[in-house]
């Protein structure tokens, strides 16, 4: 199966509409509010400092940040949405809650770094980190205490959160070109191919390969 | 004007759950001049104002008290599955609304598997042709599968990219297309029963709520039309128990508004809460069960989407998200299962698309990205098929409770052969359709939707829990009528037939209640 070469386009033009005319109230006042700072869960005991920093070198591997995206702030979301209890609205009947479960889950990868190289999860290089987070994601794993909590199912729900929390950023949507929400006067023209003025189009010539 | 019943009135009715089954049948009652009271868990959203074209933002229209998924295909509630507010999961529904077709009702009859229906398609044949005038459905002049119908009121919605890729690549394959069914509009409309409504705006955001009211959620069409014929309704209600009184009749509902908990009496309950909290209501108030089939025969359509990238700009964001319909696949003559599927095209707003690559495709780091660039060159179909009734598919009440003290619901899903059988026959096709449209990095996503079962209908007591009418056999004054009550799934998309048979339940109520019979 052959992969389309990938695109990018200049940044800029998603978070130039917001405030715009041609974006709706409510969409604005969401968008600006994801925009602000994620205010931190000051009282929590979710996760500790460690576990933070393990998490953060973590989240770096798996949703990269580039200089365009860095200001969105995935580790203090997600230890938000912990603190709050914000959920989906289901879970895998078989993990636990999810606080237990990334607990759990993160001290399971630091102890499988321990037991595979020798040392922390943080510590580790880049290209180690990518190897142990892909042999958690496939269900194998080092002989550490899952308490039950089988690997594969960890690791997605922690990717599909910080893929959500990612994906939800007005930065994030302007990185993949994404103009819905310019939604105060709807799309005339829907067929392959059509744009309006300000929708963006990817930049020509800078193709990454795949 | 609409009512205010006191707590201790013997009202008529009260309907829990405004969604495809409850807002229908509230307003048929209230028409026939009945005193009813609705009591709805959620929120009665403004959505011109309350509604933002994002989908985080929009989370709030949906169910987010967790529900426990088990099984081989452990189902996916939340976002993909039911809403909460006036309206329901019609606030969120993609509005795609075919018509089953009559031998979907007899599948047993007609492969021995399954279950057949009480009632066949004659029976809401005309209560499907009244709900696409009353909502305005858009679609063909005539559409090419199936009986024949009266045309669509109004004329199709603009084909997204996803429609025109797959009636491109279908039409070198042979296979018809047509442009799809959808309860949204095409053109300004008006109606009598809740006045003008604006034309879609091709936003794309259907399932993260219309804020145009161009679809027809139940808010803007069956809600406004009963409460203008003096329904009462109580949003932010959540009803907790049915209790039983001397008579073995439902004796109020109890519910619970701001902390408080609340008794409306009444002669008659209609319970429309959907197919997982209707079950979950009556285990836990140990009613209407004994058949034993609460929570039984659970099923979700099987939902396959194909994704792929194409070299044109597909935008997938923008347009009805179904715009084009194929039924060729109903009865497919290589078939080796039972049942059929239809094939629709489908664009998609970015977070659940995301969301999709992370949990179907398992992509991370710089991947992940790579493929999320494209995502305005990406696009997908997918089926709508049947499923068929098993005993392992089920809803039980784990031993967890929630915030509320009410045992969390915990399902078991696995599709059995057929829905396997049916899944491959429609990868194997949908990946020759894509390959004709041009796709490339093509991929599956495997995708069980809507919950269907649980509380199914039937002649027999002892093996269903309504009868054909929606009366429970164990309780005199209960209806249940919502997606719980299918014997079996059907291969049409659920709410047009759960409104269809809500304003049949309701005249069938009507009619015997005419009778002295209610
Ligand atoms: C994303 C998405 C897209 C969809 N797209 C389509 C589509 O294109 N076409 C289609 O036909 N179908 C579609 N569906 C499915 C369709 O929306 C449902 O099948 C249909 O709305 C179900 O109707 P219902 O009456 O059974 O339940 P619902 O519409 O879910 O209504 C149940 C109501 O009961 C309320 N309730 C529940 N428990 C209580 C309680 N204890 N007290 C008070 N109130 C309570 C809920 O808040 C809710 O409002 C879609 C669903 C989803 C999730
Ligand atoms: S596409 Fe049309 S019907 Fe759907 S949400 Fe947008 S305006 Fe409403």
């Amino acid at each position: 199966m052959s992969h389309p070469p990938s695109v990018t386009y200049a940044s800029g033009a998603i978070v130039r509409l917001i405030g715009s005319d041609l974006m709706t109230e409510p969409t604005t006042a969401a968008l600006l509010r994801r925009l602000a700072p994620v205010s931190d869960g000051a009282h929590s005991t979710i996760l500790d400092e460690r576990q933070l920093a393990l998490l953060a070198a973590v989240a770096a591997r798996l949703v990269p940040q580039t200089e365009r995206t860095a200001a969105i702030d995935l580790v203090g979301s997600f230890h938000r949405r912990l603190v709050e209890g914000t959920g989906v609205g289901w879970r895998y009947a078989e993990l636990p809650a999810a606080a237990v479960m990334h607990r759990t889950g993160l001290a399971a990868l630091n102890a499988s770094a321990a037991a595979a190289f020798g040392s922390e999860f943080v510590e580790l290089q880049a290209a180690q980190q990518d190897e142990l987070l892909r042999t958690v994601q496939s269900g194998k794993t080092w002989p550490v205490a899952w308490r039950g909590i089988d690997p594969a199912m960890w690791f997605e729900e922690l990717l599909a959160t910080l893929v959500d929390i990612f994906y939800a950023h007005p930065l994030a949507q302007d990185d993949i070109g994404f103009a819905g929400m310019a939604d105060a006067h709807g799309w005339p023209d829907v067929g392959l191919g059509a744009r309006e003025v300000y929708e963006p189009e990817p930049v020509p010539g800078e193709q990454l390969g795949a | 004007m609409t009512a205010m019943h006191a707590l201790d009135e013997m009202v008529d009715a009260v309907v829990i759950g405004t969604g495809a089954g409850g807002a229908p049948l509230l307003s048929r009652l209230a028409e026939a001049g009945l005193k009813v009271v609705a009591l709805e868990a959620g929120r009665h959203w403004q959505p011109q104002q309350d509604f933002a074209t994002d989908e985080e933002e929009q989370n709030k229209l949906f169910w987010m008290d967790e529900r426990l998924s088990a099984g081989a295909n452990p189902i996916e509630f939340g976002k993909n599955n039911s809403g909460i507010g006036v309206g329901g999961s019609t606030l969120h529904y993609t509005a795609y609304v075919p018509r089953p077709q009559p031998d979907d009702f007899k599948l047993h009859r007609e492969f021995g598997v399954g279950a057949d229906w009480p009632i066949g398609y004659d029976d809401l044949a005309p209560y499907y042709d009244e709900l696409e005038l009353f909502l305005g459905v858009s679609g063909p002049q005539s559409y090419p599968w199936g009986p024949s119908r009266p045309p669509y009121p109004l004329s199709p919605l603009p084909l997204n990219a996803a429609a025109q890729l797959m009636d491109r690549a279908c039409a070198k394959l042979g296979i018809a297309t047509s442009p799809a069914p959808n309860a949204a509009l095409s053109a300004p409309y008006f109606h009598p029963a809740y006045g003008r409504r604006q034309a879609c705006t091709n936003r794309g955001f259907c399932q993260a709520g219309c804020s145009t009211g161009a679809k027809a959620s139940m808010d803007v069409t069956y809600i406004p039309r009963a409460l203008a014929r003096g329904a009462e309704l109580r949003p932010s209600c959540f009803v907790t128990e049915l209790p039983l009184g001397r008579s073995g009749k439902i004796s109020g509902v109890v519910y619970v508004r701001d902390g408080q908990r609340e008794v409306q009496r009444c002669r008659h309950v209609f319970l429309c809460a959907g197919a997982i909290e209707t079950p979950r209501l009556l285990l836990i108030n140990e009613i209407a069960n004994s058949s034993k089939q609460v929570g039984k025969n659970f099923m979700a359509h099987t939902g396959l989407q194909i994704w792929g990238t194409f070299d044109e700009m597909t935008r997938p964001y923008k347009g009805i998200p179904g715009g084009l319909i194929s039924e060729e696949t109903h009865r497919p003559p290589d078939a080796d299962f039972a049942g059929g599927y239809l094939l629709q095209s489908i664009g998609v707003m970015p977070l659940t698309y995301a969301g999709q690559v992370a949990r179907g495709r398992g992509l991370w780091g710089d991947a992940l990205l790579r493929h999320m660039r494209n995502y305005n060159q990406v696009a997908g179909i997918n089926i709508l098929g049947d499923c068929l009734p098993h005993e392992d598919n089920e809803l039980l009440l784990s031993d967890e409770c929630d915030g509320r003290g009410l045992p969390k619901p915990l399902v078991r899903f696995t599709a059995q052969d057929n829905e396997l059988r049916m899944t491959a026959h429609a990868d194997r096709l949908m990946r020759q359709i894509w390959g004709a449209a041009g796709a490339e990095d093509v991929w599956a996503y495997q995708r069980f939707a809507h919950t269907i079962g649980t509380a199914r209908m039937g002649d027999d007591p002892g093996t269903s829990v309504v009868d054909a009418d929606g009366r429970a056999h164990d309780v005199a004054n209960l209806t249940i009528c919502d997606n719980s009550v299918f014997p079996s799934a059907l291969a049409a998309n659920p709410a047009l037939t759960i409104m269809a048979l809500a304003l049949r339940t309701a005249d069938r109520f009507l009619a015997r209640a005419a009778q002295g019979d209610a």
